[in-house]
């Protein structure tokens, strides 16, 4: 039998440089190639002009997209030269390893992925280029981290057959065995009789070692697979599979041993397609336990194999992704960093500079030394954008059958009509719809748009309206690169466009949709990129800005039974920094930029409320939505709000008094250092007044000021003596959205009357608009009631008030306040 | 010999250098004493080849090592970067004394150093009495290592004022110091090159010029790694220091360095030490030698008017000092890391109460 085994590490462009070589001499008749047997079919796909690599072959078991298993493809991959080769030499190529539907027997798919298996396969081929070239589904995406990640540099404990390229390289004398391997196979333009010494060499380290259950059933099959094409082969046969297994297919087992091993696996039949790959997901940091520490350098060298220039061309990568992001790089310094690079790899003892040195060089030369610019560029750099295509129509999507499943289970049909529908969040299949119209719109599938939330409180209703357009199986079968079934490409997804955002609160409607979803993955990125963007922002407004729908998000995650509990911490902790550099955000202010810090104030307010579990109970917003319901309500939630705020007497005898009474007062640590910014805010001279007449409206909201106090408080900021722009912004500040309260409370009624009828003519007609905007919030039986309080129902109580002042003046303002407070406009 | 206060490198390591250079048979670029692999070893330490044991010098990363005497090796003038306190002048002292031999060409850069001390000077007598010739020259460090073919030194490079700095181009790159008053240059000799110092977080110096910048390959040397690596350098220090003003040592200073490094550490690096909370950092460095300063300020301080008891309350000014360099922005923050996480730590309380109290 003509058989020549070819041992190679997965994707290694060496291993593939050399194997092509290798393959031109031997002109073999049948190429066989480590993969699942069952697949054989589609190998010659891979020629197919229409098949752009990075690409995976995806099998599952029907019905269970989710359990896929992947066996990816780059174009430096030495399977992929080897079954393209195959093509274009019109030779058969077959897969001989187990088929797909056999799986490893610590592997049952994502729904039990055991936490060892990344990990361990990982460190295995980061180490050596052994192991096997299949990936699970279930070990995530890009995004994963956690369990498994792969213990890329831990080389401590490893056995021989975890490590054999390692101990090979320990033997040689090198610490690293990437580099050893790269100087000996992949980075060797001479590599010589290569295969035949990893042979031996392999030989020699199995010498005396077991063999895992799991792969010594894989070699049986492989065996056999030789056996049978054999007999199948008329010229030379090729075997091309990892270097580890060549010992194992050359020792001689009988076939009767081989079938023994083999009795009882399942033969069930798998659904097998060609998926687009991305070279991001060809690294083992996306959890792929076969991957390589930095596909873009493997396909440099793959591209630039043979040709003398190829550090040159990898500088020059460097300098433009530089220069693209806005840094001087000359052509002097690459030059340098070229002789650098080669001083370092012969004092290193290397043949030519790898890696590595390149990378040392790089820092030294273009970077200044700063490791961190370096990492600005390395993603682009070592993991590259590229994204494989299929030949149109060739896909089964895996994503598609998920998607059609999902949908049979939440007995929802794609239709092209429009038609609308309601989901209640409380029973399971509302949930399932939501979760599905959700995922689905994070891919960009827009099936169904949320029309409305069913009202600000109900977090249990979702109104749709759905209409389903063909281009979306489109998009589903490019999505397949994100992963194979909906939650996993959704998280991806998802994740991706996280990285991507820049703004702070759109980071926070993010992970609102992530919860809306329901996708962990997309949860626990989002958490750690809203801390770390949070941590680093110092302007207060935007911190502000975004509390309010991260509260909303945790109330909604209550709905979704999704632990919020981080993210209401976080929440929590964005308040309290933004309360801390309240102060300085509120000086200096324009107009504008008052009122965009007065609109986020009240609205982290309202999102400290929902964050407490607390609903909104303030005076003024009961006064808004109950206007009917009137006094009686107030003055409960007034006389509550004087028993709270008895702590705090004396408002005006100055900020040191309040704070102290204030740290005794405050059980819950967020609340208190909010209220305390909130008064430090309203003590401030320098800061804007629509900002502290607002801390005074949200201390008034919250309790913190008693009656008697928020009547100082207005009478001290309206008095006279005060600048009447500063008054009158204050008042603004203090009023907005609370103006009703102007009709219950007396003696703030008062205060401001009062303040209004010392106005002169000039400034009064300066401050109209103002005025105007504070009252435009009354609707009209809030303005007769008002009017009523001020003219004619306490009029017996009032009077003698209203008659005291200035004729003259009072006559004045009485025609151009009537109109205006009669809603008959003022002009 | 045993009177100087301070032995050179050379002298202090004469032996490690001897062994290493007896048993150092392979090539090596010109002028230099040892292969660029024996002066890796000297600095990071291992075996002579005669069996002698050479003690490591820096404990850092070999990558950098490794940049910085390959960059040596090429005819690219090396810059050391790093904060306070990261062995940037050690290490230029210990390659100056692999390399050449000699670490004792040394310029100290200053904003008042001048061109003068940078190139070359005159003997005003011998240049009145003689005209300008040779004999009139005063030749500066800088010179004296071209015309020997040594490495010369320069500490803390970017204190200089920019136009001085730029002197150094053309020795940079066309290798000669031009003297124009006797219409000749001064070529330099093979194996010289220029090692420079920087702090790369100090205000107030000057920026190297692009053109300067090109000329040098730099490497950053960064802050001690490991919580425990940082510890036991500043309790070292602080040891000897504290033996040298005379203050006595209470029990529970490697406590209270471990809490004072944690802030520091925290707050440099931008996030906790167990990584889960994210935190602004201020504008100031934290080096390693400010730990030790504000360390051996609260223990003055606990000597003299604390009874030697030494804790939170004696440190903390100093720390607030250390850490609030501009008083708006750093005080924000070391607030915001006071609310968010040293108030949630049970055992930091103590130094929440005394930082506080400090603001």
């Amino acid at each position: 039998m003509n058989v020549h085994y070819f041992p190679i590490r997965h994707h290694g462009p060496g291993s593939a440089a050399s194997l092509v070589r290798a393959l031109d001499q031997l002109k073999p008749a049948l190429v066989l190639i480590e993969g699942p047997a069952d697949a054989s079919d589609l190998l010659p796909a891979l020629a197919d002009p229409g098949m752009v690599p990075p690409v995976a072959l995806l099998c599952y078991p029907p019905g269970r997209p989710a359990a896929a298993r992947f066996w990816p493809f780059a174009e430096f991959s030495p399977e992929y030269q080897a079954a393209l080769w195959a093509a274009q030499h019109k030779a058969e190529a077959r897969f001989i390893d187990l088929p797909s539907a056999v799986r490893p027997p610590d592997d049952e798919g994502p729904d039990e992925v055991n936490p060892d298996e990344g990990t361990e396969a990982g460190g295995t081929e980061a180490e050596g280029g052994e192991g096997d070239l299949v990936g699970g589904i279930g070990q995530g995406g890009p995004e994963a981290g956690g369990p498994n990640r792969p213990g890329g540099t831990d080389q401590g404990e490893k056995t021989l057959a975890d490590d054999p390229i390692g101990q090979l390289a320990a033997a040689a004398g090198h610490d690293d065995p990437e580099s050893w391997w790269c100087d000996l196979v992949e980075q060797n333009p001479e590599p010589g009789p290569v295969f035949g010494a990893v042979s031996e060499a392999m030989t020699e380290l199995r010498t005396g070692q077991e063999i895992e259950p799991w792969e010594a059933k894989r070699e049986a099959q492989m065996r056999r697979q030789i056996a049978q094409a054999g007999r199948d082969a008329t010229g030379p046969i090729a075997v091309v599979c990892g270097a580890w297994h060549v010992p194992g297919l050359q020792a001689s087992v009988t076939a009767s041993a081989d079938r023994q091993l083999l009795a009882g696996l399942a033969r069930t039949k798998t659904t097998a397609t060609w998926a687009p790959w991305s070279h991001a997901r060809l690294a083992f940091i996306s959890g792929y336990g076969a991957g390589v520490a930095a596909p873009g350098w493997n396909l440099h060298l793959w591209r630039t194999w043979g040709q003398t220039n190829s550090s040159t061309v990898w500088l020059t990568r460097i300098a433009r992704l530089l220069r693209d992001r806005g840094h001087e790089v000359s052509t002097a310094s690459l030059i340098e960093a070229e002789r650098l690079a080669s001083s370092l790899a012969a004092l290193r003892g290397r043949p030519r500079a790898g890696f590595e040195e390149l990378r040392d060089a790089a820092v030294a030369c273009l970077f200044n030394g700063e490791d961190l610019l370096w990492r600005t560029i390395q993603d682009e750099l070592l993991l590259g954008p590229e994204i494989g295509q299929v030949p149109e129509g060739s896909a089964a999507a895996p994503l598609i059958e998920d998607v059609q499943m999902a949908q049979r289970a939440a007995r929802l049909k794609p239709e092209a009509l429009e038609r609308e529908l309601a989901v209640d969040l409380r029973t399971d299949s509302g949930r399932r719809r939501s979760q599905l119209l959700h995922r689905l719109g994070v891919l960009g599938i827009a099936w169904g748009e949320l029309t409305s939330q069913g009202g600000s409180r109900g977090t249990f209703r979702e109104n749709w309206l759905l209409c389903w357009r063909p281009e979306f199986s489109v998009t589903l079968v490019e999505r397949v690169v994100y992963g194979s079934d909906l939650i996993g490409a959704a998280g991806a997804y998802l994740a991706e466009q996280m990285h991507q955002t820049e703004s702070l609160s759109d980071l926070a409607a993010l992970v609102g949709l992530a919860v809306a979803a329901e996708l962990p993955q997309g949860w626990a990125t989002g958490l750690r990129l809203l801390e770390e963007k949070a941590a680093l922002t110092s302007d207060a407004s935007l911190l502000l800005g975004a509390v309010a729908p991260l509260a909303e998000t945790v109330r909604y995650g209550q709905a979704r039974q999704v632990d919020s509990e981080p993210l209401r911490q976080l929440a929590e902790r964005i308040l309290v920094e933004a309360a801390l550099g309240l102060r300085h955000a509120a000086r200096g202010l324009d107009d504008s930029a008052a009122q965009e810090l007065v609109r986020r104030l009240r609205s982290a307010g309202r999102g400290l409320e929902l964050l407490q579990g607390s609903p909104p109970a303030g005076p003024d917003d009961e006064a808004q939505t109950d206007a009917a319901a009137g006094p009686d309500r107030l003055e409960v939630s007034q006389s509550e709000a004087g028993a709270d705020g008895e702590a705090q007497t004396d408002e005006a005898a100055g900020p040191d008094r309040l704070e102290v009474s204030q740290s005794e007062a405050g059980p819950d640590d967020t609340q208190s250092v909010w209220l305390r910014a909130l008064r430090q805010l309203l003590g401030d001279d320098q800061a804007a007044a629509l900002a502290a007449g607002c801390a005074g409206h949200l201390l008034y909201a919250a309790g913190q000021l008693a009656p008697d106090d928020a009547v100082a408080l207005i009478e001290r900021h309206l008095s006279p003596g005060t600048p009447v722009a500063w008054a009158a912004r204050f008042m603004e500040g203090f009023f907005t959205g609370g103006a009703a309260r102007l009709i219950y409370d007396q003696a703030l009624r008062q205060a401001v009357d009062q303040w209004v009828r010392q106005l002169a003519n000039d400034d009064f007609l300066t401050n109209l608009p103002l005025l105007r905007r504070v009252f435009s919030d009354l609707d009209t039986t809030e303005r007769k009631r008002l009017i009523d309080a001020v003219f004619r129902q306490s009029g017996a109580r009032d009077l003698p008030g209203l008659v005291a002042a200035p004729p003259g003046a009072w006559d004045e303002h009485l025609r151009v306040l009537l109109p205006l407070l009669l809603g008959r406009g003022d002009d | 010999m045993t009177d100087v206060i301070r032995q050179t490198a050379e002298q202090a390591y004469a032996a490690e250098l001897e062994a290493l250079q007896a048993g150092d048979t392979g090539a090596r670029p010109a002028g230099w004493r040892l292969t660029p692999k024996a002066v890796v070893t000297y600095l990071l330490g291992g075996k002579a080849s005669d069996g002698t044991v050479i003690s490591p010098k820096y404990t850092g990363s070999r990558r950098l090592v490794e940049t910085a005497v390959a960059t040596l090796a090429t005819d690219r003038a090396l810059l050391l970067m790093g904060v306070p306190g990261t062995a940037k002048s050690w290490v230029s002292e210990h390659l100056a004394a692999a390399i050449s031999g000699d670490s004792t060409l040394l310029i100290q850069c200053t904003a008042g150093t001048d061109e003068t001390q940078i190139r070359y000077g005159w003997n005003y007598a011998q240049l009145l009495a003689h005209g300008p010739s040779e004999a009139a020259l005063v030749e500066t460090p800088l010179m004296r290592a071209m015309r020997r073919g040594a490495l010369c030194r320069m500490e803390e490079f970017s204190r200089l004022g920019s136009d001085v700095q730029d002197t150094l181009i053309t020795v940079l790159s066309e290798k000669i110091m031009p003297i124009p008053e006797l219409s000749t240059a001064l070529a330099a000799v093979r194996g010289f090159n220029v090692i420079a110092t920087a702090n790369n977080r100090d205000k107030g110096v000057n920026e190297l010029s692009s053109a300067l910048k090109r000329r040098f390959n730099v490497v950053v040397l960064p802050l001690p790694g490991s919580m425990e690596e940082e510890v036991s350098i500043v309790a070292r220090r602080v040891n000897e220091m504290a033996a040298g003003l005379d203050l006595p040592l209470p029990r529970s200073v490697e406590d209270q360095i471990r809490a004072v490094l944690t802030v520091f550490r925290e707050l440099r690096s931008g996030s906790t030490e167990d990584g889960k909370v994210t935190l602004k950092a201020p504008s100031s460095t934290l080096s390693t030698a400010e730990a030790i300063g504000t360390v051996i300020g609260g223990l003055s301080q606990a000597t003299w008017f604390a009874g030697g008891r030494l804790g939170a309350d004696e440190l903390a000014a100093s720390m607030v000092g250390a850490i609030v360099k501009d008083p708006v922005q750093d005080k924000l923050v070391l607030e915001e890391y006071l609310e968010t996480v040293l108030k949630k730590r049970r055992h930091s309380a103590a130094y929440y109460a005394a930082l506080s109290d400090a603001l």
